[in-house]
């Protein structure tokens, strides 16, 4: 049983003064999306509820883009792109973890290269190369370029790092030949890494617009973010906060109900409770 | 005859067990390279491509008005000369120091306090990580409000407590640092995941065997956590340096590196010159230059922080 | 089989497929931007639809491609990957760099193969926008929908302070003391300004150029993209204007003001002025609760603005096909009807000028006179600034302005330094071209 010692109350209090300060702005966000248009207020940043909640920013938001269809598509993008990443980064992460060859620091570097490249200069090769391949206005395209992840093989590595050596040696004991060694013990025992890059992967494809942008031209293939930039955005205009805030719901709560279901599972890991 | 015999058959298991290791090493080498094909194809295709162009193009000096092209070093000359260059790698800098230190003691703190599974810290880290899931788009706009001078969130609650009216992005001396404050607020719920997940890997009897020896919370800490978390630590610290460069969609939708450069940022410098001057060539020499700092720097701390990292052996 | 046999099949098999084909509907793409807020995005899908139910034989999609500049980017990669869309609503002073880069189709022959000359296809649009879109000789874009800067100016709070809503500032002079009347101070803080004018990239430029040229200045040479006139008397007033109503007047805030902001500020009246675009009229009018009015931007020398807006563009490399499909679906979209329609939509003012002939629109303007007054300052303004490397340029001296505003520079050493950046920017170009003489 813990003793409450001061120090522990001390860190909840920081803890949750954190945790206020990060929730603010989605408390009003929240509020925003049920008030009533009005922009007669300067009282517009209260979070108190002082106003008859309405529906009219939500279905202002649902009739300004077609939500149905972009989220099939965007779920189609981000589980598409997480399939095939699993793959190519379980094994490329295994092999920088447990492999040894000529020249691996070099590779492991050659891969991170992919991190550090800034999408304005790939935007146009990128598009030609997609444009060649015949994948233009195509899902596959906006998926393509993401299926190797040197985030992924990086985080992968680490995670393989870290998993003691003598579970693999009772495996090979036991008779385990290299490929159940992969399926049976080292991939069970990654899951927390794992789990941690699939959320990664589908909130960051989930969010992604530039590059959906540029390669997806009909109104049939878009995704979630253009939907929504589709009535956010204006140059030369006034602001409609409550529809702003409406549609960002839209678009965030999926994500949100997931998280809340996967986090749960990898924090209860059972892992390492040093039993063998 | 028999000792000849056996020096015979013991010369002939060494070269035997030495050609078994060397055959060894070459299996387990062409194991690697297979394992290692799949993501090098499309690494190929749509990053290994790209740089070669990118190179290329640095090195390529365009002239207006013809297709000729020649060949040297005058646009890195070009991008040195520029102030705006300069002020974008001095704000790099500072957003760097601004965001990766908050960002990660916050996240590590937030991980180790909300590690137990109960409802509660479920909820918390759910809002944590609220943050990260929002699109740009959206974060944008709602940020744009939040710094809104006088009628936006923080100005209205700062009003009550008696402050002025404080333009957050438009007064050259804040517009950094309220972006900074976006940044830490959107990554540290990002960064916290990974620190969870470390912290799955360390064995709980170690900690039972410290409480019994009477070692207090922070003490537990410093000796066990902390150390245990050295990859995790080292990842993160790269990701995060990887992310100040690579990240600017806040400056594009909120500040377009305004005022006057302010919230210049290298990666936004390097799209304004690539889509705003149509300026390849120094958007090219920029990249080249962003991405050989990065490798360094990511070199520098890969080998640092794992060096001194103990792996459960 | 025999050679004659085969040669049949082929024969019989291209036919088919050639008929096929000229069965089918061609198929365009049109990339636009949404550039105020509003259901903008689905009242374009309907127009399309629209337009693909009037001609079968076309079968155009609308493609929502982000802001200006995303559009501007997403154009030109397309381009470069071999994929070039059939129209592109593009900014309207974006259309000489494309022209100067060679991308862009003229549309002469179009307008010749209709018959009609280009002078007489050019006249149907207001004089003002001729400017962006013809020049070179050619014509290269068609206006769709276009605005200028107005003043907008809260009724309620006029009344206040004893200024007469009907009689709006009209000068400098004017304004300034409205603003002083209008700004409520408590001690040293303002509650309320009199004054807010938009000071983010792109928005800005375009006030100074309003500003600018209403103090008798010409901005730019809009005979040659490789000159601009930043450090001259006429800009120099405008820019002192702009910091004395800062710090001598007090009438403004200081520092960067995105548009955005200034018009929630307006709306939520913590301004009393604002200078915004005609695209937020229909906005401003559906929900500003307050009584408001709008007004020609003040004059210190003269009434004159810019233009803003977009135009229609036909990137290069289109099959004869699909450029007629393209030229069919840009001449539906810019005839008086639907011009007039998407202007009451939006609130942007038709650049038809046969659109306010119609019924419909002379009932809409009875209704809301306060559409008219774009209208009637249209007399009165002048084409965008558009110059080679048009965003770097603007940019040289949005950075000092934007200095000037949150007091680090004086004006007259802002102009000096956004002038020379400027001419460093134009440098290649006026080099090919000035600059470049007989050896």
């Amino acid at each position: 049983m813990r003793r409450t010692d001061p120090s522990a109350l001390l860190a909840l209090a920081a803890l949750s003064a954190v945790v206020l300060v990060c929730s603010t702005p989605l408390l009003w966000m929240a509020v925003a999306s049920f008030r009533p248009q009005n922009f007669g207020g300067l009282d517009m940043a209260a979070l108190w509820p002082d106003f008859m909640p309405t529906l009219a920013n939500f279905a202002e938001a649902l009739d300004s883009a077609n939500f149905p269809l972009l989220y099939l598509n965007t779920v189609i993008v981000c589980a598409g792109t997480l399939g095939v990443q699993l793959v190519t980064v379980t094994l490329a992460g295994y092999a920088f973890a447990r492999l040894r060859f000529p020249g691996k620091e070099l590779v492991f570097y050659a891969f991170l290269l992919q991190l550090m490249l800034v999408p304005p200069i790939l935007i146009v090769p990128n598009l030609v190369t997609i444009s060649r391949l015949g994948l233009y206005d195509n899902l596959i395209g906006v998926m393509a370029p993401y299926f190797a992840s040197a985030f992924g093989v990086f985080l992968m590595r680490q995670t393989f790092r870290t998993i003691p050596k003598d579970f693999e040696e009772a495996a090979i004991v036991d008779g385990a030949n290299w490929w159940q060694l992969v399926w049976r013990v080292l991939i069970p025992l990654a899951r927390p890494g794992m789990i941690a890059f699939g959320i990664v992967s589908v909130v960051s494809h989930w969010n992604e617009f530039l590059w959906p942008l540029m390669v997806i031209s009909s109104p049939d293939n878009q995704t979630l973010t253009i939907g929504l930039a589709s009535f956010t955005r204006g140059a030369e205009s006034a602001s409609q906060w409550g529809v702003i805030a409406a549609g960002t719901f839209l678009v965030a709560a999926p994500l949100l109900l997931a998280f809340a279901l996967f986090q749960r599972q990898f924090v209860n890991s059972f892992l390492f409770s040093g039993v063998k | 005859m028999v000792a000849e015999a056996e020096g015979h058959a013991v010369a002939t298991d060494t070269r035997r067990s030495v050609r078994a290791v060397s055959a060894r090493g070459r299996a387990e080498a062409l194991r690697a390279a297979m394992l290692l094909v799949p993501s090098l194809v499309f690494l190929a295709a749509f990053t290994y491509w790209p740089i070669g162009q990118v190179l290329v193009q640095s090195f390529t000096i365009e002239t207006f008005g013809s297709k000729d092209v020649t060949f040297g070093s005058g646009n890195f000359e070009r991008l040195l000369a520029d102030a705006s260059f300069a002020r974008a790698l001095v704000n790099n800098i500072v957003y760097a120091l601004g965001t990766i230190v908050p960002s990660v003691v916050i996240a590590l703190a937030l991980a180790v306090g909300l590690q137990d599974a109960t409802r509660f810290n479920a909820a918390l880290r759910t809002v944590v990580f609220f943050p990260v899931l929002l699109p740009l788009v959206a974060a944008a706009a709602l940020f744009m409000f939040v710094f809104l001078p006088g009628i936006g969130l923080l100005d209205y609650y700062l009003g009550k407590l008696g402050a002025d009216n404080t333009n957050w992005l438009g007064d050259p001396d804040l517009a950094l640092w309220s972006l900074i404050a976006i940044t830490v607020w959107k990554n540290a719920g990002y960064y916290m995941l990974f620190f969870l997940a470390g912290l799955q890997s360390i064995p709980l009897d170690l900690y039972e065997a410290a409480r019994i020896e009477g070692a207090g919370p922070w003490v537990r800490f410093r000796r066990i956590t902390l150390p245990l978390l050295g990859p995790t630590t080292a990842f993160v610290l790269v990701i995060a340096l990887v992310n100040v460069i690579t990240q600017v969609d806040h400056v594009v939708v909120l500040t377009e590196g305004g005022p006057s450069d302010a919230t210049n940022l290298l990666l936004f410098y390097i799209y304004q010159q690539a889509h705003e001057n149509y300026d390849y060539g120094k958007a090219a020499a920029a990249t080249v230059l962003s991405v050989a700092g990065l490798l360094a720097l990511s070199f520098l701390s890969l080998r640092t922080l794992e060096r001194g990292i103990h792996y459960e052996a | 089989m025999s050679r004659l046999a085969s040669a049949a099949l082929a024969a019989a098999l291209t036919f088919s497929l050639g008929s096929g084909a000229a069965l089918a509907a061609t198929e365009i793409e049109m990339f636009f931007p949404v550039p105020v807020e509003g259901k903008l995005a689905k009242e374009m899908k309907n127009l399309v639809d629209r337009f693909n139910a009037e001609h079968p034989d076309i079968k155009a999609t609308a493609v929502y491609t982000g802001s200006y500049d995303e559009t501007n980017i997403k154009t030109r990669a397309a381009i470069k990957a071999g994929r070039p869309p059939a129209a592109v609503i593009m900014s309207a002073n974006f259309v000489l760099e494309y022209q100067i880069n060679d991308e862009i189709q003229p549309l002469d022959p179009l307008v010749e193969a209709d018959g009609q000359t280009p002078d007489a296809y050019m006249s149907q649009f207001w004089p003002a926008l001729h400017g962006n879109a013809r020049f070179a000789e050619k014509i290269w874009a068609v206006p769709f929908h276009n605005s200028t800067p107005l003043l907008y100016y809260n009724a309620d709070h006029f009344r206040e302070v004893g200024l007469d809503p009907a009689n709006p500032p009209a000068t400098w002079a004017e304004w300034v003391d409205a603003a002083k009347k209008l700004t409520v101070r408590d001690g040293d803080s303002i509650k309320r300004y009199g004054l807010m004018i938009p000071g983010n990239y792109d928005y800005l430029g375009w006030i100074m150029t309003a500003l600018t040229m209403s103090n008798g200045g010409l901005y730019y040479n809009p005979a040659f993209g490789g000159e601009v006139y930043y450090d001259t008397p006429s800009m120099l007033g405008a820019l002192t204007l702009v910091d004395d109503l800062v710090r001598k007047h007090k009438v403004m805030p200081s520092g960067v003001t995105d548009g955005k902001a200034v018009s929630t500020g307006f709306f939520a009246g913590q301004a009393s002025m604002v200078l915004l675009s005609t695209g937020s009229l229909s906005f401003i009018r559906e929900n500003m609760k307050s009584d408001y009015g709008v007004a020609f931007v003040p004059r210190n020398l003269r009434n004159a603005v810019a233009i803003g807006g977009a135009s229609l563009i036909m990137p290069k490399g289109l099959s004869p096909e699909r450029q007629k499909a393209s030229w069919t679906l840009i001449k539906w979209l810019t005839a008086p009807g639907v011009s007039g329609e998407w202007s009451r939509f939006t609130g942007y003012f038709a650049p038809n000028k046969g659109a306010y002939d119609l019924p419909e629109m002379k009932t809409f303007i009875a209704k809301n006179p306060d559409a008219k007054v774009a209208i009637d300052q249209l007399q009165y303004a002048q084409s965008w600034f558009a110059t080679y490397n048009t965003v770097a340029v603007r940019k040289a001296l949005e950075d000092e302005v934007q200095a000037v505003l949150s007091g680090k520079k004086l004006p007259a050493e802002a102009l000096k330094a956004a002038q020379t950046k400027a001419d460093e920017v134009m440098r290649p170009y006026v080099e090919q071209t000035a600059l470049r003489l007989p050896q």
